[in-house]
């Protein structure tokens, strides 16, 4: 939709508190006027990527000057494997953006993705991926989200069922006034299909993070096994988590499940670690670190295990003396 | 060591210490004793410095410095540490890198260099096989999934590390058979040094029989109510806290 | 299964006959003209013998429903409601209000008798030894029947009365809380209930005072064509207790039929309300044909602090229902609860769930809701948890359970939470199974029935809601869900 505003120049296009899913996410009250669209990008620099990060498709994306559409399609032949890290970097001031990717696997195929999405303050940014999948195939997905003045990183996932696996995860450490919106839909139509989401967040200062999970069970994906879960904290009273995890049923044989918390930082665990010596900024770092770090321990290629465990702890540090 | 004279202590709207006092030389163990509900545990957080414990008259010093000034952290680097009686589970966070992290803050704290990886690895398998711990559970996010023995064998493993001058361990035993409770009294017993204190927190004798102590308090509503050898507990034992009335 | 597709069979055959409170009670009725327009929500108004600030509140209500659009967010599916062709009044003619017992018609009396509503203060008070006893205002259609016990009530000085005439004798207080809970712009059908509501109950219960029993209404639509609005308007003082329980049924009939109520609650400092509804309008047929539409607004003001309200539903019948009991805790450690049990079975819809909004410090709530479908209908949990910044320390629990039965069933679940401040805590926890089969297995290896054995698991499943209810109401309820559900094993 935001493409489609940014193409015609008309800003009733632009998604708002109108419609459903984009109720916490209000582009059409942001803008107040669509920026032009203008090919030129801004430089790129804001990660340095190890050269080697063995067996990984390092994909950049630049943000653009003023207003930017893109779409990217990705196709992982029958059989094969594919470790991808897109980096969708920060650029400076107020441009819009919004990145479409398409992603086909063939039977049998596997692939691993890791998104961090980075973005200036004042930026407004969409990335929305569309997976088609065959049988047989494994997908997992990583997405770390800092925020902008409004940020979206939404994941579609067809999931066929049979011995397929999705895997979705994200998390988003937000401070300042950023604003940053998850949502996935991950849409079972065949039998005996799993699918596993953990979403963690934490915002601090005036930030909001919005966390949309839809699991749908068409009717005869029987023996379908699909899990969410939803962790928020909470570290200032400005800010703030909306949440919305969905089910959608129409099959009987399922084994479906979400979850969602939302509180403040375990002061139990804050105390036990400050006894045991660690100062309280300290300790909070640690707390923050592990319960997004979660979220990282479950890749797979330790390489891109690591650049997400960097970036958490990161963003991370950036929370000291903004927790309260 | 430990100096504490007429504590008083409010938890919310109750007063729950009402006048504590107590005296722990160095190098001595000395258990507390009391009926539930008589304040042990709220001794053992006000000293640990957990926040809600609202200390509204008295004293605690640790070797002459005033403990109740200091955040919880910050007694910790002076040396206090507390053994919970539910040791708290902390997901993502590896037992190694917890100490670690808790041990170079200390020492950071008393102005000391951080511990090198290797030495500090070495340390803790040595730590870990006196209390027949399997090592790969140090990996393992922090107490999560652990039995109730297993904790609190983590708890000693903790204090092992951390080398205190003051270790409190309040219901240690709580929750532990027989041989869980063995493990972990030798481990304690091993760490009895002349140059460190321990406060012994318990309702029952038992585990006086594997850590025994120099002095017995007892503690009933709210206040040491008598304070005698060994035998007290043996005493206690035999005649339960009625003497000593029903706790506040 | 062979089993599966014989109880399958037997579900369906069962489906209508096993509706017990289908019958039509004879009687001459006065209505409305048909249609909605100014005149018919005057003619309304005068029937009631209102006062001239009802009427303008009515007719403005109308306006203001003459400009919303009908809401589509719910996934319910309907043909399009033609409120044209609808008699906004129905009442059993002559006696509107009669005085006593012996002045209301006989077959108005067999007719609640036959539901198994107790009307008479003597039968009651003769029933079974042990048994507590409980008030009843029974409205048909458009109109107040009787209410029993009112003499005892006033001596504890509670009021329980139809709002209409509540309105005549205790026009203050009506005035003072009507609409303060639900305005009337709302939402489209509170909007439309407001221009035209009919019946409901009042009561009042003052500071300080525990009521002396259960309060009840008792709800029937029986005319057909005919829509019923009641209103009910419920006020706890200071440090009052009451606890009330509402029934519903409706004949068996070919058509839809329109109900949209409102409820408001009030409860100030100290006060505690318990709200339980057993709700079995006509569900309609095998293939859809008939039932009742469902569209409700309820809400409560937890206005004081430490005040609290809890809503139990059990929701078996009508076509579509669409209702959102809500809390809105605004006082400081204020408490909401809402315990649903929604079964839908054939071609039944319903959304319904709650709304917990979280203005004062300290408040809390929990949600449990418990959906189960079967045959080829669809049930939907809709909530919202929404703590605002001045909510510190507030406290949510929300577990909601979906059980399917058969394949061609359908279960939602869509909470929305929304957390505005750094010390609330916030909990949810959703499930979709369906009925496991092993315990079934299990069950029936020890010796159950197919049926026994649906039941028994069936139970365990609403087991937590069916506790919140009065004791004689639970009994009840536990037998509607294994009516509801007779036979529908997957």
């Amino acid at each position: 939709m935001l493409a489609e505003a940014l193409r015609s120049g008309d800003r009733t296009k632009l998604p708002g508190r109108r419609h459903e899913g984009w109720r916490w996410t209000d582009l059409f009250g942001a803008l107040t006027t669509v920026p032009p669209l203008n090919p030129e990008r801004q430089a790129l620099g804001s990660w340095s990527v190890p050269i080697a990060l063995d067996g990984v498709v390092v994909r950049r994306f630049a943000a653009p000057i003023q207003g930017g559409v893109e779409h990217v399609t990705l196709e992982v032949p029958a059989g094969d494997h594919r470790v991808v890290l897109d980096l969708i970097e920060a650029g400076q001031g107020r441009y819009v953006r919004d990145l479409a990717f398409d992603f086909t696997l063939g039977v049998g195929a596997s692939l691993e993705r890791l998104v961090m999405i980075a973005d200036d303050a004042d930026a407004v940014s969409v990335a929305t991926t569309h997976v088609q999948m065959q049988a047989r195939c494994d997908f997992a997905q990583t997405v770390l989200a800092s925020g902008a003045r409004r940020q979206r990183v939404e994941t579609h996932v067809d999931h066929p069922g049979g011995a397929g696996r999705v895997r979705l995860d994200g998390a988003y450490l937000l401070a300042g006034a950023r604003h940053a919106d998850q949502t996935t839909v991950v849409r079972h139509l065949g039998r005996d299909g799993e699918s596993r989401q953990l979403v963690r967040g934490v915002v601090a200062g005036a930030a909001r993070g919005v966390f949309q999970g839809r699991i749908e069970v068409l009717q005869g994906a029987d023996g379908t096994d699909a899990r969410l879960a939803h962790n928020g904290l909470i570290l200032s009273d400005r800010a703030e988590i909306d949440s919305k995890p969905e089910l959608e049923i129409y099959a009987d044989d399922v084994a479906c499940a979400h979850g969602n918390t939302i509180g403040a930082l375990d002061e139990d665990a804050l105390f036990y670690a400050m006894s045991r010596g660690l100062p309280e900024a300290e300790a909070r770092r640690l707390l923050i670190t592990a319960f997004v770090g979660e979220v990282a321990e479950r890749i797979r290629h330790p390489g891109l295990r690591d650049q997400a465990l960097i970036f958490l702890a990161a963003q991370a540090e950036a929370f000291d003396g903004e927790g309260r | 060591m430990l100096k504490i004279d007429n504590l008083h202590v409010r938890v919310g709207e109750a007063e729950i210490l009402k006048g504590l006092s107590l005296s722990v030389p160095t190098g001595e163990v000395h258990a507390v004793m009391g009926p539930n509900g008589a304040g042990k545990s709220t001794l053992s957080y006000t000293l640990a410095g957990r926040s809600g414990y609202e200390v509204t008259d008295g004293t605690a010093q640790l070797l002459g410095d005033d403990l109740l000034a200091l955040n919880a952290s910050e007694r910790a680097a002076k040396g206090v540490f507390l053994s919970f009686q539910y040791p708290l589970e902390i997901p993502g966070v590896p037992a190694l890198t917890f100490v670690r992290a808790a041990l170079n803050a200390q020492r950071k704290a008393r102005g000391e260099g951080e511990i090198s990886a290797p030495e500090f690895l070495k340390k803790a398998k040595a730590e870990a096989a006196n209390l027949k711990m399997d090592f790969e559970m140090l990996r393992r996010g922090l107490n999560v999934g652990f039995s109730g023995g297993e904790k609190k064998r983590m708890e000693i493993f903790q204090m092992a590390m951390l080398a205190p001058r003051l270790a409190i361990l309040d219901e240690t035993d709580s929750g532990l058979d027989i041989d869980a409770l063995k493990i972990v009294s030798e481990g304690v017993n091993a760490l009895r040094a002349a140059d460190r204190s321990m406060l012994v927190i318990t309702h029952y004798q038992r585990l006086l029989d594997h850590i025994r102590p120099d002095r017995v308090h007892v503690l009933a509503a709210g206040r040491i109510v008598a304070s005698g050898g060994p035998e007290l507990a043996l005493e206690l034992e035999r005649d339960g806290y009625d003497k000593y009335g029903k706790a506040a | 299964m062979a089993a599966d597709v014989e109880t399958l069979a037997t579900v369906e055959a069962l489906a209508g006959e096993k509706y017990a409170h289908g019958f039509v009670t004879d009687i001459e009725q006065e209505f409305s003209e048909k249609g909605l327009n100014p005149d018919v929500i005057r003619f309304i108004s005068a029937k009631k013998a209102e006062p001239d600030w009802l009427l303008a509140w009515r007719l403005e209500a109308y306006a203001r429903w003459l400009a919303l659009d009908e809401p589509d967010w719910a996934k319910i599916s309907y043909p399009p409601i033609d409120y044209q062709a609808l008699y906004y009044y129905a009442a059993p003619k002559e006696k509107v209000g009669p005085k006593s017992l012996d002045e209301v018609d006989p077959d108005l009396l067999e007719t609640y008798k036959k539901l198994g509503i107790p009307l008479k203060e003597q039968e009651i008070l003769a029933g079974v030894e042990g048994a507590s006893r409980y008030a009843v205002d029974a409205v048909f259609d458009s109109v107040s029947v009787v209410t029993t016990f009112k003499a005892e009530l006033a001596k504890a000085g509670v009021i329980f009365c139809p709002l209409s005439e509540a309105v005549r004798e205790h026009p203050d207080l009506v005035r003072a809380y009507l609409g303060t809970v639900v305005p009337t712009s709302d939402n489209y059908f509170a909007c439309l209930n407001s221009a035209v509501f009919s019946e409901g109950s009042f009561v009042y219960v003052p500071p300080g005072v525990r009521c002396p029993m259960e309060l009840s209404t008792y709800f029937r639509i029986n005319a057909s064509s005919t829509g019923q609005f009641e209103r009910t308007l419920i006020i706890a003082d200071k440090g009052a207790y009451v606890s009330y329980l509402e029934g519903c049924t409706a004949p068996m009939r070919d058509e839809n039929q329109l109900h949209a109520a409102v409820v408001e609650l009030v409860a100030l400092e100290d006060a505690e309300i318990k709200y339980s509804t057993v709700q079995n309008w006509y569900p309609g047929d095998a293939e859809g044909r008939g039932g009742i539409y469902n569209f409700v607004t309820k809400r409560a003001d937890c206005r004081g602090d430490r005040s609290k309200v809890s809503w139990t539903q059990v929701e078996t019948g009508s076509a579509i229902t669409w209702k959102y009991p809500s809390c809105i805790l605004r006082g400081a450690d204020s408490v909401g609860e809402f315990y649903s049990i929604a079964i839908t079975n054939n071609r039944q819809q319903a959304d319904t769930g709650t709304k917990m909004i979280h203005l004062g410090p300290g408040s809390r709530s929990r949600i449990i809701a418990k959906g189960i479908s079967a045959g080829r209908s669809t049930s939907t949990y809709r909530g919202l948890v929404s703590v605002h910044p001045k909510a510190k320390g507030a406290r949510n629990f929300t577990q909601c359970d979906s059980l399917l039965i058969g394949k061609d069933c359908a279960a939602h679940t869509v909470p929305y939470v929304e957390a505005r401040n750094g010390s609330a805590k916030l909990e949810h926890e959703a499930t979709t199974t369906r009925l496991s089969e092993d315990q079934l297995f299990y069950a029936m290896q020890r010796g159950l029935s197919q049926e026994e054995a649906v039941q028994l698991l069936v139970n365990g499943f609403v087991k937590d809601v069916l506790q919140e209810l009065p004791m004689e109401f639970a009994v009840e309820a536990q037998k509607l869900v294994a009516v509801s559900l007779e036979g529908s094993v997957g």
